[in-house]
């Protein structure tokens, strides 16, 4: 191997170590299961400790106060962070990272980069997309963890550009529903009377930034399948029934192997889109490549999560029994930033086929 | 037969990877048989030789073999981009056993005499190669195998049956799994005999499969002498050699080209029954093309193993499940939207890339040869998942 994939090899295993400090590998899900239904449904200390890691900023460039590194990195860090269950809105938070790299007062980014302040955006205006509309003060809807945020950013249309505006969270008018994993999704009816404007045009880049939302999302659900597949596995070879550890029953057997291809047809697609971002795929070729990564993400973390309850039986359909931690939060993470209908479509209208 | 004397002198691996793939593909779309691109069917040795004698000619022939043994020496890394190459331009495969079993098996573990007498004759193209492996009653569980050699002075006597045996009636020497001790453990009482086809008791009988044609065939032994100078490596260690050189065969069988052949012609088929822009139709292709795109990624992870030069373990097995499994998927939706046509003997209007019903039935086997995919399942599940046996 080259100097440099050795140094990147590193770079991604000191990320994956970092995580950790967060989401134990191995470790247990009693601080997952505290927060759970709680205001605000996450841990504003262990947002601040993923700033202070250098995570919100991971993929903003260094001379912008983040860590300046690459989609290969933010894909392993979601799959730790993401298969240890925390609920910190860690992706929403790169998300506007990367948007606020754009302001020109930086004082905001500084404070969201160092995990002080949470800032989250609210750029989607209907279910099941990956646009921005940018539509003045229509309804916001789906802001992950909206009840723990200090700032809302606004993307909002001017003409041919999309302005980012900023506006405090305090006295806005949000309302949260709550989702299946404990959390919960929030409707802002922004306020542009209140609002201040932080930078002129954001149109391309919140583009950019979406997609690497959607494939960071995707490690995330990778993550989800690696630890509920772990367990299920762990199941498998100590559970008797009729005398015999039904790992030694064929059919059960079969279906871990499937489940097992998935799993790697899934880590396979999600890493070459990273690498294919981290190589500077541009326009096209690169929405086609986080689309195909998050296709397969929602398809295959979904049919891995819900086969994982079913290989358990009765006792994954407890609440007490963690798997199916794993699948509540697959529930609210395969839609996200894209269906697998919606990444399925638009993979086919952008990539050429090879005409043999 | 005249020996060939490659005129390939230099070392490829030299050449940097794009211009050493440029070279290739060149080469091969200058020479290649037009008419036998992308055939329809396993070809004989009468109508593959053509081909393998240029590749003889040219000194490709056996691009994995060390150039002291009459290979290309090329490194794994330009060993992929040939055969990339090769499946990129869709070219037949040839009788092919000598190259990738025999000469391995010879370079790894045979006698200098051996290597000496047996490798010239392959690049020659005098000796062609079959494969005697599977029996009726050791298919799925090799490991089984019954057809005994007993020694009797310096000659191994042969006695039993050999099926599945490919292109068996085109071949001239056998390269043959036998039991050598019945007192061990199964694994443990194999050998590796080579066999001359034309030594008295032999007969070859080709099995008519569901293509009508006439690919595998039963071989039996009936009191067959082989000299015991033929037994390679260490008698009763036959099954590890075997074992090692099956690895080539799974990530060949996980190749992405036969599903990425059939979906090409699932699109031109498409077209012609006018369901191209139904709305259902293109749900479907849309599923199978990132199916495809996905297996294509998933391929990469072990290609670039190889090119790291690394040996690949038995997660190679996902790779044969899901490539065989998709080929057939891809099929299945041809029967589908085919109508009538679905039931014809024959390519539609005579168009060889409008064969639904043929590569239907092509993608029968694929499940099957090769360690059937219920096999590499129970390989997944006890070697890579670790459940118990």
């Amino acid at each position: 191997m080259s100097q440099a994939a050795d140094d990147r090899t590193e770079s991604i295993r000191m990320i994956r170590d970092s995580a950790g400090a967060v989401a134990p590998r191995g470790g247990d899900t009693k601080r997952v299961r505290a927060l759970r239904f709680q205001a605000p449904g996450f841990d504003r200390a262990v947002f601040h400790e993923m700033g202070e890691l250098g995570w919100i900023g991971l993929a903003v460039p260094e001379e912008a106060g983040g860590s300046g590194l690459g989609m290969a990195e933010a894909v392993a860090l979601a799959e730790e962070i993401g298969g240890g269950l925390a609920p910190e809105p860690l992706i929403p938070a790169m998300l506007s990272a990367r948007l606020l790299a754009a302001a020109e007062d930086t004082a905001l980014a500084q404070t969201l980069l160092a995990g002080q302040r949470v800032v989250l955006t609210a750029w989607q205006e209907r279910p099941d997309t990956l646009e921005a509309h940018g539509t003045d003060d229509a309804p916001r809807v789906f802001v992950p963890m909206a009840g723990g945020a200090d700032t809302f950013l606004l993307p909002v249309r001017e003409a041919d550009r999309i302005a980012l505006l900023a506006l405090p969270a305090a006295g806005a008018d949000v309302t949260l529903e709550k989702t299946m994993d404990g959390g919960h999704v929030g409707t802002l009816r922004p306020s542009l009377a209140v609002a201040e404007r932080v930078a002129d045009d954001v149109g391309a880049l919140l583009d950019l930034a979406l997609d690497e939302a959607a494939l960071t999302t995707s490690g995330a659900m990778l993550g989800l399948m690696e630890r509920a597949f772990d367990l299920t596995l762990g199941y498998l070879r100590t559970r008797q029934q009729f005398g015999r550890i039904i790992g030694t029953f064929q059919s059960l057997q079969h279906r871990a192997a499937d489940l097992k291809i998935h799993l790697a047809l899934t880590r396979a697609a999600v890493e070459a889109a990273a690498a294919a971002l981290d190589a500077g795929a541009t326009g096209a070729a690169r929405r086609a490549a986080v689309s195909k990564a998050k296709h397969r993400a929602a398809e295959s973390g979904m049919l891995v999560l819900r086969q994982c309850i079913q290989l358990h039986g009765g006792i994954g359909y407890t609440d007490e029994y963690d798997v199916g931690l794993y699948l509540r939060r697959g529930m609210v993470i395969a839609n996200q930033y894209g269906s697998a209908t919606l990444h399925r479509r638009r993979f086919m209208a952008l990539a050429p086929e090879d005409v043999e | 037969m005249v020996a060939i004397t490659p005129n390939e002198p230099q070392d490829l691996n030299l050449l940097d990877d794009e211009t050493f793939r440029t070279h290739v593909r060149r080469w091969i779309e200058a020479n290649y048989p037009p008419d036998l691109r992308n055939p329809p069917k396993r070809l004989h040795w009468e109508e593959n030789k053509p081909w393998y004698f240029m590749l003889a000619e040219k000194g490709w022939l056996c691009p994995g073999w060390p150039r002291q043994f009459g290979g290309l020496g090329l490194s794994p890394a330009k060993q992929i981009i040939f055969t990339e190459e090769i499946e990129r331009h869709g070219c037949a495969r040839t009788n092919d056993h000598g190259i990738v079993m025999v000469g391995p098996l010879l370079i790894n573990h045979g006698t200098a005499e051996q290597q000496e007498y047996f490798l010239p004759k392959i690049l020659s193209g005098e000796h062609i190669w079959c494969q005697g492996y599977s029996e009726p009653n050791a298919g799925s569980d090799l490991a089984a195998l019954r057809t005994e050699a007993v020694l009797d002075g310096d000659h191994y006597v042969v006695n039993g049956q050999k099926i599945w045996t490919t292109l068996a009636s085109d071949a001239n020497w056998c390269f043959l799994l036998v039991r050598t001790d019945k007192a061990a453990k199964k694994q443990e009482g194999i050998s590796f005999l080579l066999v001359d086809m034309a030594t008295p008791g032999i007969t070859v009988k080709p099995i008519i499969n569901l293509e009508y044609h006439d690919e595998f065939c039963e071989v039996f032994f009936d009191n067959v002498r082989v000299p015991a100078k033929n037994l390679v490596g260490t008698p009763n260690r036959g099954w590890d050699m075997a074992k090692a050189l099956l690895s080539f065969e799974r990530i060949y069988l996980g190749s992405p080209r036969l599903s990425a052949y059939a979906f090409a012609r699932l699109r031109q088929l498409a077209e012609r029954m006018g369901v191209w822009e139904d709305a259902a139709f293109q749900e479907t292709y849309g599923r199978l093309r990132l199916d495809l795109e996905d297996l294509k990624s998933l391929y990469g992870v072990f290609v670039e193993k190889l090119r790291r030069g690394e040996t690949l373990g038995p997660d190679v097995s996902m790779l044969k499940i899901f490539q065989t499994e998709l080929f057939q998927r891809i099929t299945d939706t041809m029967l589908e939207i085919a109508g009538e046509n679905a039931g014809l003997l024959e390519p539609m209007e005579g168009n060889r890339n409008l064969n639904p019903t043929g590569l239907y039935i092509q993608a029968r086997p694929a499940t099957i040869y090769g360690g059937s995919n219920e096999i590499q399942r129970n390989i997944l599940s006890k070697n890579v998942l670790g459940l118990p046996g």
